[in-house]
């Protein structure tokens, strides 16, 4: 997996690509857990490039959102692929998590 | 006639990918249709992380062994020689309840028609997942 993380025009944006998997899943819980704590928001995460997750990327997730709600800040998911949307779906967390098809959209909401 | 393979991989979690590609080439064998192999490899990945994770309680020097038959079913069985898994303990947590973990229960369960562990085995633990053959299963684009 590979994580770029970039500002544009004051926007936080975390690039995934690849597997996020219980190999991966740690280093994206370190570089999530440091904006966090730095209390940013919106965080943007760009899902365009990543082909594959297990639950222990969702619960990275599910964890840096539950960190975010205690400041109030905003994380939104941007193009998620339909097999990894579907995961989500499953595991109910389509309805949790804010989900967007472009930037656009999201930064737009 | 059965069909049979098997891979031996260290209890390292970046070894995980490996698992996961056999898995989806046993599965494409079998014929499965993308977005169903996808679903097996997802619940075999889980059951393996499982493995690292309480069986082997994160040492990555252990073995897994998993081994793969095509016949009617499809049917995998993963081995380690770890600390005993409590199938009756083995609970993935609500869906509504929302919280990190307790998911990877949930997708083995709803790939696999089977989920048992060998109550026989001695040392370690022997989990067979078989899925029978279903309607979804098949790769249309294959047998045309």
């Amino acid at each position: 997996m590979k994580i770029e993380i970039a500002e544009n025009k004051g926007l936080k944006v975390i690039a995934l690509s690849g597997d996020i998997d219980m190999h991966s899943s740690p280093e994206l819980r370190k570089e999530l857990m440091v904006l966090v704590q730095k209390k940013v928001s919106p965080l943007y995460v760009d899902f365009r490039g990543v082909s594959y997750i297990d639950s222990s990327g969702i619960a990275t997730f599910v964890e840096g959102l539950k960190g975010m709600m205690a400041y109030g800040g905003k994380l939104k998911f941007v193009g998620i692929p339909e097999r990894i949307m579907e995961i989500f779906c499953f595991a109910k967390l389509d309805k949790v998590f804010e989900m967007y098809g472009t930037m656009n959209d999201a930064c737009n909401s | 006639m059965k069909e049979y393979a098997a891979i031996t991989v260290p209890s390292n979690p970046k070894y995980l990918s490996v698992i996961r590609s056999v898995t989806a080439a046993m599965a494409g064998l079998y014929g499965m249709a993308d977005r169903v192999r996808d679903d097996v490899k997802l619940a075999v990945d889980e059951a393996c992380s499982n493995v690292i994770k309480y069986a082997y309680r994160g040492d990555t020097g252990k073995k897994i062994v998993v081994k793969f038959f095509i016949a009617k079913a499809f049917e995998v069985v993963i081995e380690d020689s770890g600390i005993k898994a409590r199938p009756e303990c083995i609970e993935g947590r609500n869906l509504d309840d929302v919280r990190p973990g307790g998911l990877g229960v949930h997708f083995i369960r709803r790939t696999f028609d089977v989920f048992a562990f060998d109550k026989e085995r001695k040392k370690g633990n022997r989990l067979r997942l078989i899925r029978h053959r279903r309607e979804e299963d098949e790769d249309r684009d294959r047998r045309e």
